[in-house]
């Protein structure tokens, strides 16, 4: 492990965060909140000057090995969120640490599992800053930092590598840099898109803003305490379509860019994932037909619904914890789908349980013919044997720290649905579950070390278990830090 | 530099594939690699920053994948020089104006270069053991450098040698050399222990020290006598090996009148190398056996070239040699690995067909990528990448034009080795002046040049 470069990227990590609160400091001055714009921008300047200062020298061996990737990756997500839960201490506005540790990761991840009993009540700084948040954490600031930063040698793949959600991460362009910048522009522009299109249909500005942030992440936090429904039926159309489009893969975008439609619309995954999306809505709108008042709003929030779940946002237009439990079991079950690879969404991925999927239907060839030899495919090309093999251990690994967890969330005694559903949300990076913590309610009863137990979960879930599991691994750091000190001593 | 890279194809992940997309990369072009052999792409794609296609390079559809049709240059690097050839001239079916590069070895098909060039429109044909051959012929006819290498199209060399103990340079300062010796050539770097120093006047040579200095051929020979060194080529040279490379070597030798001994394992191949080469003594055996290389007079030889396909074998050779003579000793080294113990060893000169491949590829596009912006025209790097020797050509007065060198307030670490004007290289002295038209190299160690006036402070 090389710590100065380590330490180079934090310090990167920490300028493009304070130079990103300088957003939310702008807002505060336009709706006059005084006291906590000059908070938030301390902070900004704190962070972007002590940035610059650890970052002032460059390493001279910039060779990012996977290991040393997922390091600076679980690092820089732990840092980003200290530095980003600092403010709402300051301001009072979340005075206990984990409370605003809880709230801010779930931030970043892209949860939008919230503390906050009075959303309402937070100013605008904070509650754009809370948005905010879900926008860096939705496509990676590591990614960010891929595309702004100019780093040479091809070895930073493995950041990007750590830090995006799929079973593989590829390039569209040769370069790292050039990937990560049509990442960001794309992101960028359907974001645009997405606050022009609300401001028009009737939102107001800074709802729309806020809105858009949540949405473009996949994050979920809401700026009223109905989250959508007081919202007209229009913009939760609207919102819904868009949840959607960002639970796209990403190359799908791309290569519509490149003018490559046939080749976008051969990705197996975005089928599948807009199939999955179909026969939900559909199959949900049905059995919902009963409890709502007429077939359209059955239709409007079944959509929303599975929308928001399916690409692991968690705004809400109803309550679904009232639903017909079918319609619940296909909640859950779509909560642990997730959305595409390669887009800002979480949960397990659509391309994972493909995989699988084949995987078994090749099982089953084999017996029959037990001397066939077969390869998954996906998309025409022969999937990796070594990405089978990760992707049949990510299943494992998620269903032990689910298990794990869920065990000491159940030591607080509460009931199976909401234990279980806690931790599916957040490892899933969705937000609301059901019961306790379902859609008009809030994590702030959990205990302390629950809390925490979800804030490792939501981490987890973000950056794939792999690189949180490395960065806690204690074998990572066999002889690093000796070398280290002897070499401070020269 | 903040010139657009150019989109570069390159076609083979062996291991010349291996340095030019390392190399390449490192220099900011847009990189795509076509292999059949996924591991050796995983590996490549973790390191480097390149997209990389499994495939065969010399399909349609692959090298459509690859986008051939927005490339600029096209690298062909396989083991194979049929598909080599056939992939630069189906790549070129796509694009017109694509420049394509080959790999090319078999001496049958060297024989064809012109033809091919004309005709399939291939932009260079490389061939690795030929220039191997052509360094170490080099270093044959002046067995007292370390290296030889050419510049400005040969006009110029850069010249390694050691400074032995009791030379006259000894304790001698850079201007004491230019006022009594001679003002032919310019010391460019000085290398002491792992340090190396662009030096000015004032710098104070010692014995040990490994100094490079750029001038013309004749002049080189004038100065090395001048310091009491020994200019004559070799008169007799036993080669061990009879590969490809051997036979380019041996025909070099053979057409300047030098004595050549090949000794080659294999007896079919010594058949062949009788045919090809009349004038050479072809013994079959083993070139790592002792008696049979005392036989072949190893004691009496004046170089010794170790050019079998084991690197081992060729180590030891020449340490071998280094040992029992006073033999010029040339190692040919294959696999680029372990470089910094090679260099810690007594070997005398070493050769690497697969660098030299990729240096010459990656001056060309250089110079390729310098017709779109600056005035840079060729770059190559020294001292294992530590200074940088870059080519302008002078277009329009500028503040370093027409002002007497000495005047010219420079950067450190920084030499103006030479200027060429008229077709002409002139080694220059604070006297002299730039003038537009004129092409000049710079030597330094600041990188990143892409106008000549960034040279001053």
């Amino acid at each position: 492990m090389k710590i100065k470069l380590q330490i180079y990227i934090l310090g990167k990590v920490m300028t493009i965060e304070g130079l990103l609160m300088l957003l939310p400091v702008l807002c505060g001055l336009i709706y006059g909140e005084l006291r906590n714009s000059v908070i938030y921008a301390l902070f900004a300047i704190g962070y972007i000057a002590a940035g610059l200062l650890v970052s002032l020298k460059k390493p001279a061996k910039m060779t990012i090995y996977l290991k040393d990737g997922c390091i600076a990756t679980a690092l820089s997500w732990i840092v980003l969120s200290v530095c980003g839960c600092l403010p709402f201490i300051v301001t009072g506005e979340i005075p206990s640490f984990t409370n605003a540790m809880f709230e801010t990761v779930s931030g970043f991840t892209t949860t939008g599992a919230s503390i906050l009993t009075n959303v309402e009540g937070l100013s605008h700084i904070s509650l754009l800053w809370r948005s905010l948040t879900h926008w860096i954490g939705g496509m990676g600031v590591l990614v960010f930092l891929l595309a702004v930063v100019p780093m040479s040698g091809g070895s930073n793949m493995n950041l990007m590598k750590a830090e995006s959600p799929g079973p593989s991460v590829g390039k569209f362009v040769p370069k790292v840099r050039t990937t990560a910048k049509a990442l960001y522009t794309i992101y960028l522009a359907l974001t645009i898109i997405e606050i022009l299109v609300l401001i028009i249909s009737g939102m107001p500005v800074f709802d729309s803003v806020c809105s858009a942030f949540g949405t473009a992440g996949t994050g979920g936090f809401g700026i009223r305490n109905d989250s959508f429904a007081s919202y007209s039926s229009h913009i939760q159309w609207i919102v819904a379509v868009f949840m959607i489009l960002f639970g796209i893969n990403f190359n799908f975008y791309y290569l519509i860019i490149a003018r490559q439609p046939g080749k976008a619309l051969k990705l197996s995954e975005v089928k599948v994932y807009l199939a999955i999306i179909l026969i939900s809505t559909v199959t949900i709108t049905l059995n919902i037909l009963k409890v709502t008042g007429g077939s359209a709003e059955a239709a409007r929030h079944a959509f929303f619904q599975v929308a928001t779940v399916i690409t692991t946002t968690g705004f809400a237009t109803t309550d679904f914890d009232t639903w017909p439990t079918l319609s619940k079991l296909i909640m859950v079950v779509l909560m642990f789908i997730g959305a595409c690879a390669g887009s800002t969404g979480g949960g397990i991925k659509v391309s994972r349980f493909q995989i699988r999927a084949k995987m078994i239907v090749r099982e089953i060839a084999c017996y029959i013919n037990p001397r066939a030899v077969k390869k998954v495919q996906i998309d025409g090309k022969p999937i990796d044997p070594d990405l089978e093999r990760s992707v049949s251990v990510f299943f494992f690994v998620y269903l032990l720290i689910f298990t794990a967890s869920a065990g000491i969330v159940a030591l607080e005694g509460h009931d199976l649905v909401t234990t279980f559903t806690s931790v599916a949300a957040t490892i899933n990076n969705i937000g609301p579950g059901l019961s306790m913590v379902g859609p008009t309610c809030n994590y702030a009863f959990l205990s302390g070390l629950s809390k925490w137990v979800l804030i490792f979960d939501m981490l987890a879930g973000r950056l794939e278990l792999f690189p949180l599991i490395i960065f806690l691994n204690p074998m990572t750091y066999k002889g690093s830090f000796k070398g280290f000190f002897s070499m401070k001593q020269n | 530099m903040a010139k657009r890279g150019l989109r570069i194809i390159v076609v083979g992940a062996g291991k010349v594939g291996d340095t030019l997309v390392n190399r390449l990369a490192d220099e900011g072009h847009n990189l795509v690699i076509i292999d059949k052999n996924e591991e050796r792409l995983t590996q490549l794609a973790n390191l480097c920053d390149c997209m990389c296609i499994s495939g065969n390079g010399a399909s349609h559809e692959v090298l459509e994948e690859a986008g051939i049709t927005e490339t600029d240059l096209f690298i062909a690097v396989t083991e194979s020089d049929e598909l080599n050839l056939l992939c630069c001239t189906i790549a070129k079916q796509f694009n017109n104006k694509l420049a394509t590069i080959a790999r090319v070895r078999n001496p049958d098909y060297i024989r064809d270069v012109s033809y091919l060039r004309s005709r399939l429109g291939i932009e260079m044909i490389i061939n690795p053991e030929y220039e191997a051959a052509v360094e170490a012929s080099r270093l044959l006819f002046l067995p007292a450098a370390i290296s030889v290498n050419s510049f400005a199209h040969g006009q110029a060399e850069l010249v390694k040698i050691e400074i032995p103990n009791g030379n006259i340079l000894d304790g001698k300062t850079i201007s004491y050399l230019g006022q009594n010796i001679t003002n032919d050539i310019l010391i460019v770097g000085v290398e002491r222990g792992s340090e190396l120093t662009i030096p000015n006047g004032s710098f104070e040579l010692k014995a040990g020290d490994i100094i490079s200095f750029v001038t013309t051929r004749k002049s080189s020979f004038h100065f090395l006598k001048a310091i009491g060194f020994n200019t004559r080529s070799v008169r007799s040279s036993m080669i061990v090996g009879g590969g490809t490379c051997a036979y380019y070597l041996a025909d070099l030798l053979i057409k300047s009148g030098i004595d050549v001994k090949i000794i080659e394992k294999d007896a079919a191949r010594c058949e062949k190398l009788c045919d090809l080469l009349p004038k050479a003594t072809i013994l079959r055996g083993d070139g790592t056996n002792e008696s049979l290389l005392e036989e072949a007079g190893i004691r009496d030889v004046e170089s010794v070239v170790a050019l079998t396909g084991l690197d081992e074998e060729n180590i030891m050779l020449a340490l071998h040699t280094k040992v029992v003579s006073n033999a010029k000793a040339i190692t040919k080294i294959n696999k680029i690995t372990f470089t910094e113990a090679i260099e810690s060893l007594n070997l005398g000169s070493v050769i690497y067909p697969k660098y030299i491949t990729a240096e010459r590829i990656i001056s060309s596009a250089r110079s390729r990528q310098a017709t779109i912006g600056s005035n840079l025209e060729v770059m190559y790097s020294l001292f294992g990448d530590r200074a940088e020797a870059c080519e302008f050509k002078v277009k329009e007065a500028s503040r370093v034009t027409g002002v007497m060198l000495k005047d010219l307030n420079l950067k450190p670490n920084l030499v103006i080795s030479f200027i060429g004007r008229d077709g002409k290289i002139i080694i220059p002295t604070g006297s002299d002046q730039i003038n537009i038209g004129d092409n000049v190299m710079i030597v330094t160690m600041n990188k990143g040049f892409t106008e000549l006036s960034d040279i001053l402070k």
